[in-house]
């Protein structure tokens, strides 16, 4: 079993063998898995972010009680602090804009199981795709949109939840440095002035921790087990006989790769734990195979600008491997990059005699799929390039011809709506449908214009 | 003397050859003056495990090792050479920063890197950038890298016969996700005005507008056409109320 939610005055406070109570540096009283601890270092940033504090330089954004968290290990056997419920999203232009089933599965989530959250437009990317493709920003740009976005969620009461994965392993890094570096804080604090976004009595808001959405799966798998077993087994799905290969993303647990959650549970702790454990708790088949540790061939500016060097990665070191080795069903990952990857990069091997067809999605998409969310509707697979279908099958979810056709008829009504102006129809329609918010909830109202219409939405 | 003993099998380039001796030390130094250039490199054993799990070592002409081990010795001639085109290669995955014993991260020594590369407009850089233009476009005006829009079943013809399935009826497509992440056809999400103006003045204060000016004169002067415009629509708004 992983660790069960508790409160935080419950856990056994060691922090590098002296004890402080109510910090936030925590250890379980013995490591929890063999470890290795030649750059543990990592984990005294929490205690410099508790000195920085005392001398008024930051203002720690705390998970309380509110938050119901959940306490996982990372690598070095730390104790992470998860915030399950009051959520401010941080949304991933690479899901929303190209697996826009990414997200609305964790919304899906979020409503299925009650909680509250935040999803507004007052939030601009991390940026840092472009940094990692382009350097054309650094390390100063990179912490100051960084930290305007935390002062958002921060300011709204809101405890920041990053979708993205190299949002993820950005933020972590720029937050190590910003620590270590007063040089780094000197820089962007004048610039934070001029925004606004410092608190009142001039201190940078840091959050706890850096909280990516797979943590939350991570946390929530045995919420989600319950689910399943209420409502996605009810409508005859079965995920027993799946065999799915994990894909963990390179900027999730190799960038500052001491702040991730490993688990006894997963590889008795020597690999990353987030999604391998949710798939676990569901009772799918794990399968390892020998080009886990790969990258995906992503390399931010290769899948768009050199594709030849991604297809190439993606087919020979992980598609070949696990179609070859494993018999995959299904490659589960859990970053925008990589799903986008391997699912777009299938096809093409057809012409050099090396099509391996796989399923490819997230963790979070298998899971809702396994719960019974509408395949198309909130899944979103019509967007996947690789072959789901046969994947759908073996779950149980036999009718998705049916489901298929319901949301190709859906999107044909609402186009036909908006092609005759009949935006009140179009509103009247959308209340019908389920799960539907209308437009974000914002903390101030109604975003009155966007970054590229003046109204957003329908008539932008 | 061309090329060298071991390792950085690569011809020093014509390019670096006519380059000032006394510039590229400049530029060099500029790397390692960055904050962070102490904290990415520590020692090197020579292991090669680096290069070993490097992905972009298995289709390219680039090792992160040798990355390293060039700081190490202050080869600035090499060093100068491999930023023209060799740190373009690195695939940004870390594998190299998480495997290297002594914690050095070559991925964020090639970083810092391209960063100086830019920062002072080396022609190479200008080329490979050109067809990542569409992207700083959309970074730096909506802060948001990628949308819906972007992915043209024209530019993407190895990505199958699906991708155009995909665009048709791509608004209302979006229109019909039932929740509120991504409606929107030329952004991810809607950004809200007020927090592009925000980011604009990041940009600002941090020299990135200053970078694409040097990077891309002409993709520079259409990217703040869009931030004047936005920021006087903003005006306009602040002053109706």
């Amino acid at each position: 079993m992983g660790l069960k939610p508790k409160k935080l005055k419950e856990v056994f406070i060691m922090a590098h063998g002296h004890h402080k109570e109510g910090s936030i540096l925590m250890y379980p009283e013995k490591p929890p898995f063999p470890l290795k601890e030649y750059h543990a270092h990592y984990d005294h940033i929490f205690e410099m972010m508790e000195e920085l504090e005392a001398k008024g330089e930051i203002l720690i954004h705390r998970i309380t009680e509110e938050h119901q968290p959940v306490h996982v290990y990372t690598r070095t056997g730390r104790i992470k602090v998860i915030p399950t419920n009051k959520l401010w999203h941080h949304k991933s232009c690479g899901q929303c804009g190209n697996i826009p089933g990414y997200p609305a599965s964790v919304f899906w989530f979020m409503n299925k199981f009650g909680l509250d959250y935040l999803n507004e437009p007052h939030q601009t990317s991390c940026t840092a795709w472009n940094y990692h493709g382009s350097g054309t920003s650094n390390p100063v740009a990179l912490a100051a949109v960084w930290l305007r976005n935390m002062h958002q969620a921060w300011k709204t009461g809101y405890y920041p939840l990053i979708h993205c994965g190299t949002s993820f392993g950005s933020y972590k890094e720029t937050r190590e440095q910003l620590i270590m570096n007063k040089e780094l804080r000197d820089a962007v604090k004048p610039i934070l002035k001029k925004l606004g976004r410092l608190t009142e009595d001039g201190r940078i808001v840091i959050p706890q921790e850096v909280v990516h959405y797979s943590e939350w799966v991570h946390a929530m798998r045995y919420k989600i087990k319950e689910l399943y077993e209420k409502e996605g087994k009810a409508k005859g799905i079965d995920v027993s006989n799946v065999r799915v290969a994990i894909h963990n993303a390179c900027h999730t647990y190799k960038m500052i790769a001491d702040d991730y959650p490993y688990d006894p549970e997963v590889f008795n702790g020597q690999r990353p734990a987030a999604s391998t454990a949710v798939m676990q708790a569901l009772g799918a088949q794990v399968v390892d195979y020998s080009t886990w540790y790969d990258c995906c061939g992503f390399g931010f500016r290769h899948i768009l600008t050199e594709r030849e060097f991604t297809r190439s990665f993606a087919i020979q070191r992980k598609l070949k491997v696990i179609y070859e080795e494993v018999k995959a069903d299904v490659i589960i990952t859990h970053d925008t990059g990589c799903t986008t990857t391997f699912e777009k990069n299938q096809w093409i091997g057809k012409a050099h005699g090396m099509f391996y067809p796989v399923a490819v999605m997230s963790d979070v998409m298998f899971a809702a799929l396994a719960c019974g969310a509408h395949p198309f509707k909130v899944v979103q697979l019509y967007w996947n390039c690789s072959a789901y279908e046969p994947l759908l099958e073996k779950m149980g979810i036999t009718n998705w011809r049916e489901l298929k056709k319901e949301w190709e008829d859906t999107v044909k009504y609402i186009a036909e709506l908006e092609k005759a102006g009949k935006y009140d129809e179009l509103m009247e329609f959308f209340k019908t449908y389920d799960l539907y918010e209308p437009y974000s909830r914002t903390s101030t109202g109604m975003p009155k214009a966007s970054a590229t219409a003046a109204m957003p939405l329908f008539k932008s | 003397m061309d090329g060298h003993i071991y390792g950085y099998n690569l011809p020093i380039s014509e390019k670096t050859k006519s380059v000032p001796w006394e510039e590229k030390v400049r530029i060099i130094e500029e790397v390692k003056s960055d904050f962070r250039f102490k904290e990415y490199i520590f020692g090197c054993l020579n292991c090669g495990v680096c290069t070993a799990s490097c992905p972009s070592n298995r289709f390219f002409d680039y090792s992160p090792r040798e990355i390293v081990q060039r700081f190490l010795e202050e080869d600035v001639e090499v060093l100068y050479d491999m930023m023209h085109e060799y740190i373009w290669a690195c695939s940004q995955c870390f594998t190299c920063w998480i495997r290297c014993p002594f914690v050095n991260n070559p991925g964020g020594l090639v970083a810092i890197m391209r960063e100086v590369a830019v920062r002072n407009a080396f022609e190479a850089t200008k080329d490979l950038l050109k067809p990542y233009g569409r992207v700083l476009l959309k970074v730096m005006t909506t802060g948001n890298q990628l949308s819906a829009d972007m992915l043209q079943p024209d530019f993407f013809p190895d990505w199958g016969p699906k991708m155009a399935d995909n665009m048709e009826n791509l608004r209302a497509k979006r229109m019909a996700i039932p929740f509120d992440v991504g409606k929107s056809v030329k952004t991810a999400w809607e950004v809200s005005l007020e927090t592009a103006i925000e980011m604009y003045t990041i940009w600002r204060e941090t020299g990135i507008f200053e970078m694409l000016e040097k990077l891309d004169p002409n993709l520079y002067n259409v990217i703040m056409d869009i931030v004047e415009e936005n920021e006087e629509r903003y005006e306009e708004m602040y002053e109706e109320e």
